[in-house]
């Protein structure tokens, strides 16, 4: 089958080149003998001419010219006919095969297009993917406006140190709070927010103490000074080793401290001028920011009963488990929320607090 | 009498006959003519639509051919540029 399809191809192509060639045969004599015409029509008038002249039967010859004269130009409209026919269908076939090339240079030209579009758009997503945008999320900026997602990101905060209270418990928790949120290069910056410059970090923790501060929803700030004024950024970020050796000796740890490590303001005159009459278990000066309160700690530790201690310790017990049990419904409910229905359940559970 | 006016009527019978033969050979040469007239008037007229085919194939041509130079320019310029299909 494939050998006679081969073969038929060229027989075609053989027979079309064969038809073609007689065309262009009959064409080519056609105009020939338009050629030829005219030389034979002006012999044709000698010769009529001439026996005109000399023979003596002039009526016969009137008749043979009239003849001649019909049938000549018969066969000239016949040949002009037959060769504006070839000529007409040359240049047919002629506009056809230009239509079709055009068509043709109009595809290529149109794939042309549609690659350097393509090549456009590659090179566009390229730049765009190299090109990398500032991604700023709404709830760790604008201070002012933002303050319940700050309050969000401080809870997540609170529920970190919790766990690192709980797997640490040698730590003393405020100082690794207040290493975590006051130096900010424990923290991981990435994890948490996109703040890139140091300014901008400042900026923001400023932000969350200030919305912590002024947010009326939490409960965090009841039985607290009416107005603690935040602590300067720079004793935010002072921890040291000997003061977490001889914190845990000397007193129980405060569950409330525990509970608002980033609440507490560092300034001892504050302290003072707003003194928390209802825990007396938890000294407000127990707080191992600066030298000058260490120093007052330790003037004002062995001033403490041993029923104190006994009763301090029973209550940190539980309010630890009290803690833990909370900081574990906490990351549930944070683990568990979602953008649309989950935050009634998470603030019904910060209200809680 | 009678045989002069025979040959009066002969002869006017004859200038008859010859002008109406004249006649008919212009009758025959001017149909002649009308078609000798109407071939040209054809050729005039195949040679008008057949200019002007030429002159449509040839601006077809020249724009093909424009466009092919295009083609091959930009086809050169992206071979010259191996770059670009990387």
């Amino acid at each position: 089958m494939s050998s006679s399809s081969s073969q038929s191809v060229p027989d075609e192509t053989s027979n079309y080149d064969e038809f073609s060639m007689q065309q262009s045969l009959l064409f080519s004599d056609s105009l020939k003998d338009l050629k030829n015409l005219r030389a034979q029509l002006y012999s044709a008038a000698e010769y009529f001419e001439l026996s005109y002249t000399n023979d003596d039967q002039k009526q016969m010859v009137m008749d043979t010219l009239k003849e001649y004269a019909i049938k000549a130009l018969i066969n000239t409209v016949d040949h002009l006919g037959s060769v504006t026919y070839k000529v007409n269908g040359l240049l047919d076939e002629n506009v056809e095969e230009v239509s079709g090339t055009e068509f043709r240079v109009s595809c290529i030209e149109q794939r042309l297009r549609t690659c350097q579009e393509f090549i456009d758009h590659e090179g566009l997503s390229q730049q765009s993917l190299v090109i990398t945008t500032p991604k700023y999320h709404k709830r760790y900026l604008l201070p002012g406006k933002y303050t319940h997602h700050c309050f969000f990101f401080l809870l997540l905060e609170f529920a970190r140190l919790q766990l690192l209270k709980t797997y640490c418990g040698s730590l003393n928790f405020s100082s690794v709070g207040e290493t975590m949120l006051g130096s900010g290069r424990t923290v991981p910056k990435n994890q948490w927010c996109s703040l890139d410059d140091e300014d901008d970090w400042h900026q923001f923790k400023n932000a969350v103490q200030s919305t912590i501060i002024e947010s009326p929803s939490s409960s965090v700030r009841k039985g607290r000074s009416p107005s603690p004024r935040p602590r300067p950024p720079q004793n935010l970020g002072t921890f040291s080793f000997t003061e977490k050796r001889t914190i845990p000796e000397k007193r129980a740890p405060s569950p409330q401290r525990s509970r608002f490590p980033l609440l507490r303001s560092g300034s001892f005159s504050s302290k003072t001028s707003s003194p928390l009459k209802s825990r007396p278990t938890t000294p407000l000066s127990s707080r191992p920011i600066t030298p000058t309160n260490t120093r007052q700690r330790y003037t004002l530790e062995p001033k403490k009963s041993a029923s104190m201690r006994l009763h301090a310790e029973r209550e940190s017990s539980k309010e630890t488990e009290h803690n833990m049990s909370k900081s574990k419904r906490l990351l549930k409910a944070l683990l568990s929320r979602r953008k649309t229905k989950k935050d009634e359940s998470l603030y019904t559970f910060l209200d809680e607090y | 009498m009678s045989r002069a006016g025979g040959v009066g009527i002969t002869n006017a019978v004859n200038v008859g006959i010859a002008v109406q033969a004249d006649w008919e050979n212009r009758e025959f040469i001017s149909n002649l003519s009308l078609n000798v007239l109407r071939l040209f008037e054809f050729l005039t007229q195949f040679e008008a639509t057949t200019k002007s085919k030429l002159a449509n194939l040839n601006e077809k041509l020249n724009t093909l051919e424009r466009h092919l130079e295009l083609l091959e320019v930009q086809v050169s310029t992206a071979s010259a540029n191996p770059s670009l299909f990387n």
